[in-house]
C-alpha cells in the first residue's frame, strides 16, 4: 500500500467519524435547568353573621306579658375554618342587663324581659353571660362542633321577640329604645 | 423523683402551649345590630258599672236617693311628667241638670253624689268639664313613681234633694251627668 493510499484512507476515517458524531448530537434533546416557582393559597380563617333586618318595634301593653315584636329577624352564620376550630357559636346579647330597652328618663326594660324565640322554640330570656356584651345580657342562640365535614358551613337562626312587661307593672307609658347584638364566635 | 418532676414540667408547657393555640385560633365576627323601639302608649280610661240611674221624687223631700249605685273605674297608665288625675263628676248646665223640659228644671245645686260612702256633696263647683258651678271633683290623686300604672275606684250614691223646690210640678225629669277623669299637666 502506498503512502498516498495510506493518507487517503486515514482521512476518510475521520471524514465519517466527525461526520458520525455530527448526526449523533443533532438528534439529542437539549434541557435547560429547571427553575422552580414557589405556590402559596390561603384561604383564610371567617366567621361572619348576617341579618336578614336591623329593625323591630313593638306596641307595648302595660303589665302585659306578650308583647310580640312586629317582625321576626334571621341571622345566617357562614364559617370557613381551620382543623384548630372546635366549635361555632352565634349569641343575642345587651350591652347592659338593666338597660335593655330605655326611655332615656330613667325606667328601663331589662334585658331579662326581653325574649328570643329561636327557630320556632321557646321564648328564653337574655339573662345569661355570653363572650360579648354585659354580664346577665345574652343569649346563645346555638353552638356547633365544627368536624371535618362542616369546617366551611352555615346556620340559620330565624328570631321572634317579645317583651313580657309582667314583672313590670308600673313602667310608665313612653317610647323605650335598645340595641340587639347578634355576633358569632368561633374557637 | 427527677423524672416525674421533669415529666410535670412537660405537661405544664404542653397545656400552656395549647392554650396559647386555641386562643389564637380563636374567631370573632362583625357584630350585626338591631335597632330596637318599643312604644307604651299613654292612657287614661274611665268605666262606669252602669248608665241609668232612677229616682222617685216626693215632692219637697230632701231625700230622694237614685235607684241604685255606680262605680267609676278609672284606669290610667301615663308618661313620665304627669302629677295628679282627677276624676270629675258634672253637669253641662249647673241651671237645669234635670229638666221635664217645659221649662221646669232641678239645678245642680240639688244634686248630690256620695262618692266612697262620703258625705252627699252638690254639684256646685267648677271643674275642669261641663258648665259652670255644675260640678264635683271625686278624686284627686297624686301620680308618683309608684302609681304611673294604676287605677281607682268611686262608688256613687245619688240623692235629689227638692227642699229647695217645694213647688216643682210633677212630671217626669231626664238629664245626664258625665263622669271624667283627666291626667294633668
Amino acid at each position: 500500500m502506498s503512502l498516498q493510499t495510506k493518507i487517503v484512507r486515514t482521512m476518510g476515517w475521520w471524514i465519517l467519524t466527525v461526520l458520525a458524531v455530527a448526526a449523533a448530537s443533532s438528534a439529542q434533546v437539549l434541557n435547560s435547568a429547571a427553575k422552580p416557582i414557589a405556590l402559596q393559597a390561603v384561604l383564610s380563617d371567617s366567621v361572619t353573621v348576617q341579618l336578614s333586618a336591623n329593625a323591630v318595634d313593638f306596641n307595648l301593653t302595660s303589665g302585659s306579658a306578650n308583647n310580640p315584636g312586629n317582625t321576626a329577624i334571621t341571622a345566617k352564620t357562614i364559617w370557613t375554618l381551620t382543623p384548630l376550630i372546635g366549635f361555632v357559636s352565634t349569641y343575642a346579647f345587651f350591652s347592659n342587663s338593666t338597660a335593655a330597652l330605655t326611655d332615656g328618663a330613667g325606667d328601663n326594660i331589662p334585658s331579662a324581659d326581653f325574649q328570643i324565640s329561636d327557630n320556632g322554640g321557646a321564648y328564653q330570656a337574655l339573662t345569661t353571660t355570653a363572650p360579648f356584651g354585659g354580664a346577665n345580657a345574652g343569649l346563645r342562640l346555638f353552638s356547633t362542633l365544627v368536624l371535618g365535614n362542616n369546617r366551611t358551613s352555615s346556620h340559620t337562626d330565624v328570631m321572634s321577640f317579645n317583651i313580657n312587661l309582667s314583672s313590670l307593672p308600673n313602667l310608665p307609658a313612653n317610647t323605650y329604645t335598645g340595641t340587639l347584638t347578634i355576633q358569632a364566635q368561633a374557637f | 423523683m427527677k423524672s416525674v418532676k421533669l415529666f410535670q414540667i412537660a405537661l405544664l408547657l404542653l397545656v400552656t402551649m395549647s392554650a396559647g393555640s386555641l386562643a389564637a385560633a380563636q374567631l370573632n365576627s362583625g357584630a350585626q345590630t338591631i335597632a330596637l323601639n318599643a312604644k307604651l302608649t299613654e292612657s287614661l280610661t274611665l268605666n262606669l258599672s252602669a248608665n241609668a240611674v232612677n229616682f222617685t221624687l216626693a215632692a219637697g223631700a230632701a231625700s230622694n236617693p237614685g235607684s241604685t249605685n255606680i262605680t267609676a273605674t278609672t284606669t290610667w297608665v301615663l308618661q313620665p311628667g304627669r302629677t295628679a288625675v282627677g276624676v270629675y263628676a258634672y253637669f253641662t248646665s249647673s241651671t237645669a241638670a234635670l229638666t221635664d223640659g217645659a221649662g221646669d228644671n232641678i239645678p245642680s245645686a240639688d244634686f248630690y253624689i256620695s262618692d266612697n260612702g262620703g258625705a252627699s256633696t252638690a254639684l256646685t263647683s267648677t271643674v275642669a268639664f261641663g258648665g259652670a258651678n255644675a260640678g264635683f271633683q271625686l278624686a284627686n290623686v297624686a301620680i308618683t313613681g309608684a302609681n304611673k300604672n294604676s287605677n281607682r275606684t268611686d262608688a256613687m250614691a245619688f240623692n235629689i234633694n227638692l227642699s229647695s223646690l217645694p213647688q216643682l210640678p210633677a212630671n217626669t225629669y231626664t238629664g245626664t251627668l258625665n263622669i271624667q277623669a283627666q291626667a294633668t299637666p
